[in-house]
Formats: structure tokens, sequence, C-alpha cells
């Protein structure tokens, strides 16, 4: 033991005061002559042993109480060699960053990096002198700063620290550098550092350390995988698709899987399990760093119901989270279209159904497509399709109409395209209960020529749309400017007639002019679009822009009830889930893989009936349930979907030396070991405090015994003087 | 002698029997022959039952008939005057009050026309007169009485050589003391030692034994409650003790009661008249228990 003012020792001399008190009192004794000498020898013999026990106690505690003030005063302290880096012995503004991504959950020597890194983080905050300031955050992307602000008190920092989970986000250690450069940047202090516990995984980094150029505090890494090259074997992708292959309700699972190791693996084994059940089991050969892709063929026709939990694992290893890989299917959801080409020609660019086709095959992989003539529509089959699409009708048959109403009631799509053939009144007669908005006059763009300079497609007036509202989940996935769908040009379209209640359609997309070029509508559990100009290139070159594809490919799945991308349906940890208010939803709940439970309501969706469930924190399936008015809740299978791991977890590559962001060595490789000052004054002063505690409650508890006696004493004088 | 002090203790004797008897008209030894010897003009304490009414229509004076028994009684009260008999803090010491007591009864024995003796004693005899009934011996008693102070170690086996040399008959022997330190003589280390002893035998010789038990409160009670330095009173005691008094006062009071009822406990046994009292007690009441508890004695 060591004291940091050891001058003040001499106070030691302090120990000598109880015992001089004590003499000075005998001296101040009270004679007496006394004749019962007698019976008071007896008294003294009978207490003597325990009044000397009392007395020595006191003594000690008021002694050892007055030896201890000069002994604080001094400031003792012991040495202990410590790992953790020497410069945390000075007294400096310091942030303290623990690595809480998902690789930190690798299990390494019995405990995950994650526990390892909290527990030196503990240590460190431990090891500060006391009149340092901390602040504590965490490098999980998104997560909020656990202690923002450099705070004096340790024990804060350190419950902090000992409270925080490792979550299973990506690491953003570029955004927590630079939130940890902010809290120090106005400290008046000479040294400010951040203290990193991590893997040094090089995921995270890739935009930078985050510093300021210019008096960036000083970085010290503490690298909890001890600069270990880890391997791991992950899958990093996995999706399902309908598969002709196999029949109705077969399913195609793709998994593909990825070493990150010197040695790769000959033969790894992978499972896929369909709502828990271990259905399909193969190998796959891993070159050392290599991917390989499993396919999986499953038939979930039969087993009655529409909404499937898909699981594909590998054999385990120190990284659990990346070796099995989940998804939701919803059979439902599964296109199956039936186009009606009303204007076939024989040049196949020309036909109508040319480009919604290609836009089908090629935006959503496994997407039946099935195109007949209007006359060879099987009116009583329309049940085995999911979608239909009018492309151009002129005159639907009665009983196609009726058809179709009771398909869409049922929960079918249909999408609907104009064009020079439409019968616009038919239409409206027979086609009444579907039509989002009664069709009105073929409108001619009014633009001259030349107008739009640069676009050598066609010299035609036409008009462009309105920019994009992208709100609409149909539209969420185009980007912000719309590229691809705002720079198409409308040649000619079909005016809507105003409807009185315009509350029953929703207008997805407008022209330049205002009135509606896609219109939507709900019809019993179906869904009616309708876009008022042509699916080819005779009243616009729409098809032949970039964003037709991707509008065709979400116009079909949300006529399909998928009204986000299916691919949405498996997220990956923290990324939004887009819930849908369907019909007369007013109530959505999402139940999370740990059972807690997230509750949504109506009003807060807007009038796109959509509201974004930003919780996805958890890796697994989270199931939705919902429900209107009455409060009665039923599943809303069609919308659970599955949570997985950022691939860029999966992968350990450590980050590069050179774009290391510490300019101190962590650990010591010299003989001598940087030795951790422990101050000891505060125990004394609480060992103090408990003496004189213990002091206190002594002399009090003997006074209180006599006093006690006395009464009892006083007492039973008094009864025996009652005659 | 001091008359002025003598005369004090007359009144305060005499201030203490009219005290006492108030409601008792027995004397301390009733008699019990019916040989007549002779008359005697009535007096406070004399049983009015004995009122010779004959007598008082004759000659107008009330008077009361005695007999042969009663002119026979013989006080003799044996006073220890030790020096720890002189302890006193707040209340008077116990020699005092052993003083007023035996002023009181000897003033009440010689209004009774009774033989009352006087033995001061304490290493060696401090005062000594025979029960006497001759018109002097109260003024010679309370004078002896006043003139005692303090001093030396009793000596029991003094005083009872001179009790018996004065008691040839059967006497009513009043002894007063405190007792203190009796236990640790030689004879004896308890209640039934040396001082015990010695009041059996004078109650084998066939006397009235009454002892009168003296403690101050501070003997009882040791009220101090801060450190004292305790030194014993007696010639040659070089007992002394320091101690926070307040940590002994619970076991001191437990040993005084116990040394109050080993001497209770040994006179019961010898069949002696055990009298405890305490200096603040008022002298008159402790009389007038004691008298009324011997009236009602056969």
């Amino acid at each position: 033991m060591r004291f940091l003012a050891p001058a003040l020792l001499l106070g030691i001399v302090a120990a000598a005061l109880p015992y001089l008190i004590h003499r000075v009192g005998k001296r101040r004794a009270l004679p007496v002559r006394f004749a019962a000498m007698q019976l008071l020898l007896r008294s003294e013999r009978r207490v003597h042993a325990r009044r000397k026990l009392r007395e020595i106690l006191l003594m000690l505690a008021r002694t050892a109480a007055a030896a201890s003030l000069p002994f604080i005063f001094a400031r003792p302290f012991s040495e202990r060699a410590t790992d953790l880096p020497v410069v945390t012995l000075d007294a400096q503004a310091a942030v303290i960053l623990v690595d809480d991504s998902a690789s930190m959950q690798r299990t390494s020597g019995g405990g995950t990096l994650f526990g390892r890194a909290r527990a030196r983080a503990q240590a460190l905050a431990r090891q500060f002198p006391s009149d340092s300031e901390l602040a504590f955050l965490v490098t999980s992307a998104g997560a909020p700063p656990r202690i923002g602000e450099l705070e004096p008190d340790r024990a804060r920092v350190i419950e902090a620290i000992e409270s925080t989970r490792c979550s299973a986000r990506p690491a953003d250690f570029t955004s927590a550098m630079r939130q940890a450069a902010l809290i120090l940047a106005p400290s008046p202090r000479a040294h400010k550092r951040v203290y990193l516990f991590t893997d040094l995984q090089a995921t995270g980094w890739e935009d930078g350390a985050g510093l300021p150029a210019e008096g960036a505090p000083e970085v010290i890494i503490d690298d909890v995988a001890a600069g270990a090259a880890l391997e791991n074997r992950a899958i990093i992708e996995a999706h399902v698709e309908p598969s002709a292959e196999g029949g109705p309700g077969s399913i195609a699972v793709t998994a593909e899987i990825a070493d990150f190791s010197a040695r790769g693996v000959p033969a790894l084994g992978v499972t896929l399990r369909v709502d828990g059940v271990a259905v399909a089991q193969g190998t796959v050969e891993l070159s050392p760093g290599g991917h390989a892709r499993k396919r999986f063929l499953h038939s979930l026709a039969g087993d009655g119901s529409s909404s499937h939990d898909l699981v594909v694992e590998i054999d385990g290893d120190a990284f659990p989270l990346d070796d099995r890989r989940q998804m939701h299917v919803e059979m439902a959801r599964t296109l199956r279209v039936l186009v009606v080409d009303g204007d076939p020609r024989t040049t196949r660019n020309e036909d109508e159904a040319f480009f919604f086709e290609a836009a089908l095959r090629n935006g959503v992989p496994g997407a039946l497509v099935t195109t007949k003539l209007g006359d060879d529509v099987p009116v009583d089959g329309l049940g085995a399709y999911t979608v239909v699409a009018l492309l151009n009708v002129g005159r639907p048959a009665q009983a196609l109409a009726v058809a179709l109403e009771r398909f869409v009631e049922t929960g079918g799509g249909l999408f609907l395209a104009m064009g020079d053939r439409v019968d616009t009144s038919l239409w409206n007669e027979r086609m009444a209960k579907l039509l989002p908005q009664p069709l009105g006059l073929v409108r001619t763009a009014s633009a001259l020529p030349g107008q739009h300079t640069g676009e050598t497609v066609d010299e035609r007036p036409a008009e462009r749309l309105l920019p994009l509202d992208r709100r609409h989940p149909l539209l969420a996935a185009f980007p912000e400017q719309g590229d691809g769908l705002v720079s198409a040009r409308f040649f000619k379209y079909v005016l809507l007639d105003p409807v009185r209640d315009t509350a029953v359609r929703n207008v997805i997309l407008r022209y330049e002019s205002g009135a509606p070029a896609l219109v939507e509508r709900e019809v019993g559990k179906g869904r009616v679009m309708l876009l008022t100009t042509t699916v080819d290139r005779e009243w616009t070159d729409l098809p032949i822009r970039a964003g037709f594809l991707p509008l065709v490919r979400e116009a079909a799945r949300r006529l399909v009830g998928a009204s986000d991308e299916d691919s949405a349906a498996t997220l990956l940890v923290g990324e939004p889930r887009m819930l849908t208010f369907s019909g007369d939803l007013q109530t959505l709940e999402v139940t999370r893989p740990d059972g807690s439970v997230w509750v949504g309501k109506r009003e807060q969706a807007g009038a796109t009936r959509t509201l974004a469930f930003a919780g996805s924190e958890q890796i697994g399936i989270y199931r939705v349930r919902g429900a209107g008015a009455d409060e009665t809740f039923a599943r809303q299978a069609a919308q659970d979907f599955a949570v997985n791991l950022d691939p860029r977890e999966s992968d350990p590559a450590r980050l590069a030396p050179e774009k290391r962001p510490d300019r101190i060595a962590v650990r010591t490789g010299g003989a001598t070991p940087p030795k951790h000052r422990i101050e000891l004054w505060h125990l004394l002063s609480a060992a103090l405090i408990l003496l004189l505690l213990v002091e206190s409650l002594l002399a009090l508890r003997w006074r209180r015994a006599a006093a006690v006696e006395d009464q009892v004493e006083a007492k039973a004088e008094a009864k025996a003087e009652v005659p | 002698m001091d008359l002025a002090r003598l005369s004090t203790l007359a009144v305060r004797a005499r201030t203490i029997v009219e005290g006492a008897l108030s409601g008792v008209h027995r004397n301390l030894h009733p008699g019990t022959s019916l040989e007549f010897t002779e008359h005697k003009e009535y007096a406070p304490g004399d049983d009015v039952r004995r009122i010779d009414w004959k007598a008082v229509a004759r000659t107008d004076r009330y008077t009361i008939k005695r007999f042969e028994n009663e002119t026979e009684m013989r006080m003799l009260l044996v006073l220890d005057t030790s020096a720890s008999m002189g302890y006193r803090r707040t209340s008077v010491s116990k020699l005092e009050y052993a003083t007023y007591l035996c002023a009181a009864l000897a003033y009440l024995v010689s209004q009774q026309r009774d033989a009352a003796g006087l033995l001061a004693f304490d290493h060696t005899t401090r005062a000594i007169l025979p029960p006497s009934t001759r018109p002097g011996q109260i003024r010679e008693v309370l004078a002896a009485l006043e003139s005692l102070r303090p001093s030396g170690v009793a000596n029991a086996d003094r005083a009872a050589d001179a009790v018996n040399e004065l008691c040839d008959k059967r006497s009513l022997v009043i002894l007063f003391s405190d007792l203190l330190d009796s236990e640790d003589a030689p004879a004896g280390p308890t209640a039934k030692g040396q001082l015990a002893d010695r009041v059996r035998q004078l109650r084998a010789r066939g006397h009235d034994v009454v002892l009168f038990h003296l403690l101050d409160p501070d003997e009882i009670e040791l009220p101090f409650d801060e450190l004292m330095f305790f030194e014993g009173m007696e010639p040659g005691d070089e007992r002394t003790l320091l101690a926070e008094a307040g940590d002994l006062a619970q076991a001191f009071r437990e040993e005084s009661a116990n040394f109050r009822e080993r001497w209770r406990t040994t006179c019961l046994e010898a069949r002696v008249d055990y009298r405890f009292a305490r200096t603040d007690t008022p002298p008159a009441e402790l009389l007038h228990a004691f008298l009324a508890d011997r009236a009602g004695r056969p």
C-alpha cells in the first residue's frame, strides 16, 4: 500500500486521543467516602469482565476511528497489474464505446465477445481516477446513446454498461465515433479519449472513422477478439419462390452459404424446416472463403394452410445467429396471372400483352403467367389465378363481368388497362361494380411537338406524370425523384368521370393535367387497379421506360394482397415493416419473437392506410393480428414477416491496420505491465463510517439496557409499595 | 454538654413518640402477670383498658394498674457507632437516624416508668448506661446519645459481652446497625457470621431482640451516574474503587437487596425481630409501624 500524501500520516498521533481523553476522564472522577464498599466491590466483581470488554471495544473503535482519519487524508492506494490501457490512469474526459453489434454474439472461450467487452468496459470505468468524466455509447446502427454526456458519476456509467445487452443490429462505428467526438468536443480537459471495445470486424467502418480532421480525441481500441482470425460459415441469403417444377403449391427455397475461413468445409450440412419440421437435408461443399448455393424443392400443397414459416439451417459454429435464416411465405400471394389480350398482334412488340408479360416474368421471379384472348377466358376457372389483367379488352362479355365481380369479391386482383378498342359505355354498364371510376372521354395530349427538347423517341404531343407520392406503398420502392416513371410520356389516356364518393377509390398516379393515371379500388376482399392508358406503346412510351417493370411488379403484388414487397416479408434487423390496415381493420398487433407486442392504430396510418413498424430488433418470425371496431382480433398471416441478420455481420474480416483510428497501443507487450491504481480512501471512509456506527450502536445499546433495567426496577418497587 | 442540643434531641424524641403513638396505646412489653404491684399515672402509650376507673373516681386523675411483669421490663438500646454509620449525602446519617430512634424509644419507655439503658460501641464501648427507672436516666441517655460521633470499626464481640453484663434479666435488646462488613468478619463470610452468632446467643439467653437495619438510600440504589472514586470510611479500610457508577448501579441494587434478604432470613431463623429502615423514612413512621407490630404481639 502506498500514499499520495504520506505527510498527513503524522496525524496518526490522533489515535492517542481516545486514550488521552480516557485518562483525562479518570482524573475527573468524583471522590466519595462510601460505607457500603463491601457491596460495591461485589458489584464490581460481577460487572468487571463485561465492562472491561465494553471499554476495550469502545477504546478500540474510537482509536481506530481516530487513526483512520489521517490515514484517509493521506489517500492510500494499492497498485495492481492490469492489461487495460495505461492511459486510463490520468484524469480525463472519456467516451466508452462498446460494440453491441450482432457479430459480438460470437462465442469464444466460454463466453461471448460481447460479454468480454462489457466486463472489460466495466473494469475500465472502475479504473479511471475519480475526477474523470465518462460517457457511454454502443456502436450498433441506430442505437440511442446510453449516457450521451460526460458524467462524473462512475457508478452510473458502470450500471449502464452492466444493463446493456448485445443487439442483432449491424455495426455503425462511423456514427458512434462521430457522436463520441461531439460529446468530447466541448470538454475543457487536456485528455480526451475514446475507448472502443470491439472484435475489430471491418463491417461498420465503411464510411470511415467518423472523427474530425482537427482536435480529434485519442482513440484506444481494445480488441476483445485478441487479434485472432475468426472463422465463420453463414447463410447470407435465402429466398423462396413458387416452383413450376413441382406443380401447384410447390416452392423452391434457395440459400446462399458463405465460408469465411482459410479452410473451407467439404460437406456442410444444410436443412430446410417448414413450420418447424425438417423436410429436406443436404450438404454443400465450401471452398476456403467461397460461396455455395443450395436449392430445395418442396410441395406445400394439400396441407390446408397458405401461411408457412421456413427455416434454412447449416451446421452450427461459434456464431449461431447466421447459421439459420427464416422466411415467411404466404401462398395466396403467389402470382398466377391470367392476361386477357384484347388486341392481339402478330408482331410481338406491338402486342398489348408483350410488355406486360415481360415485366411480370422479369419483375416477379416465379410468377406464373397465362395469356388468353378475350373469348377464350374460362369464366368458371378464374379461381385458379390470383390476378386477372384485362388489356385493351373492347367489350367484355356479361358472363365475364359477372365472373370477374365474384373473383374480385373473393380476394382476386384485377388489373385493367385501356386502349383504342375499349368501349367505354359498355364498360361503364357491365363493369360498373368493378371500375374505380366510370370511364369518360379519351383525351389526346395537347403539348406541341418538340416541346420536350432532347426526346427523340416520339415527337407527338405528350403529358408526363406529376411527382410521385411515395407514401403510397406501391410507389415506395421508387427512387425519390421517380426516375424511370416521371419521364414517361403519355399521348392519350381515358378521362374518368367524377364520382360522388371519392373515398372508394385511391388515385396512385396523376398526369400533369391532374387527370388520374392509375387508380385503385377495393371490392370485397379483392382489389381493382385501373391504368387509364395502354400497356403498349400505342398511347404512351411507358412500357419502354425503366419504371414500367417495377410499376407492373408492385401493382401485381398489391393486387394479390402482398401490398408490400414479398421480399419485405423477410427483413433485415432494424428495417421497418410497412403494415396495411386493409378492410375495416382499426388495430394491428405485432408479436415479436420474444412475445412482446407492438400495437398500431388505424388513425396513425393516415390516408395511405399503411403504418411502419420499426421494432424489428430481434431475429425471428413476427406475427400480425388485426381487429376491427369490435376489437375482435384475427390473424393477419399475410402480413407476418421474418427478420434475419444483416449478412454484413457474418463476415469476420478484420479491420485493416491502416484503417484503424487508434493511435495508442492497447496491450502491453513489454516486460513490465502497467499498474492500475486502486484508491482505498473511499473504502476506508466507508469503514470509518461503519466503525462510528458500531461505536454509537454499542454505546446506545448499553445505555438503553441500563435504562430499561432502571425502569423495570422502578416499576417493581412501585408495585411493591402498593398495599 | 450542650444543653440546647440536648433539649433539641429531647423535643425531637417527644415529637417522634407522639407521632408514633397516634392510634397505638399499648406498651412495648405488655404484662401477663395478675399480681398487682402499684398504681401509675396514665401516660400516652398505656393501654386504656388498664385504667383503674375506681381510682379515677377517687382521685380525679387517670391512673392505671401495674402488674409485676410490667414493672420488670428492661430495654437496652445497643447502638453501632462505627465510622460507616456516619455516611450521609442527602438525608441524615445512619447514626443520627439511630440516635433519634433511640431517644424516642428511651423517652417512651421512661414515660412508662420502665427501665431503659444504652450501649454504644464501635471497636470499643463508647457509652454504657445500664437499664434503670431512676428519674435522671432519660436525661443521661439523651446526653449520651447526643455525644456520640461515628468512628472506628464495629466490634460485635465486645458489644455482646457488654450486653451480657448489663442484662442479667430478660430484657428487650434493640440493636441499631448498618451491618455493613458484618459478613466479611473472620467468624464467617455470610450473614450467619460473627454478628449473627452474637444476636442468636442473645436470643438464646431469653432476651427479646430487635434488629434495626439502617441503610442510607445511596446504599440501596447507588444513584450516581458519573465516574466515581469510592473509598472506604472506616479506619484501616484501604479499599478503593474507580468506576463508572452508572455501570455498577444495577449490580449494586441486586447485591444490596440480597444483603438485606440474607439478614432478614437470618433474623427470622433466630426469631429476632428484623426491621429494615431507610434513613429517608420519617422516624415517626418507622416507630409507629414498630409499635403497632409490637402491640399486636402476644
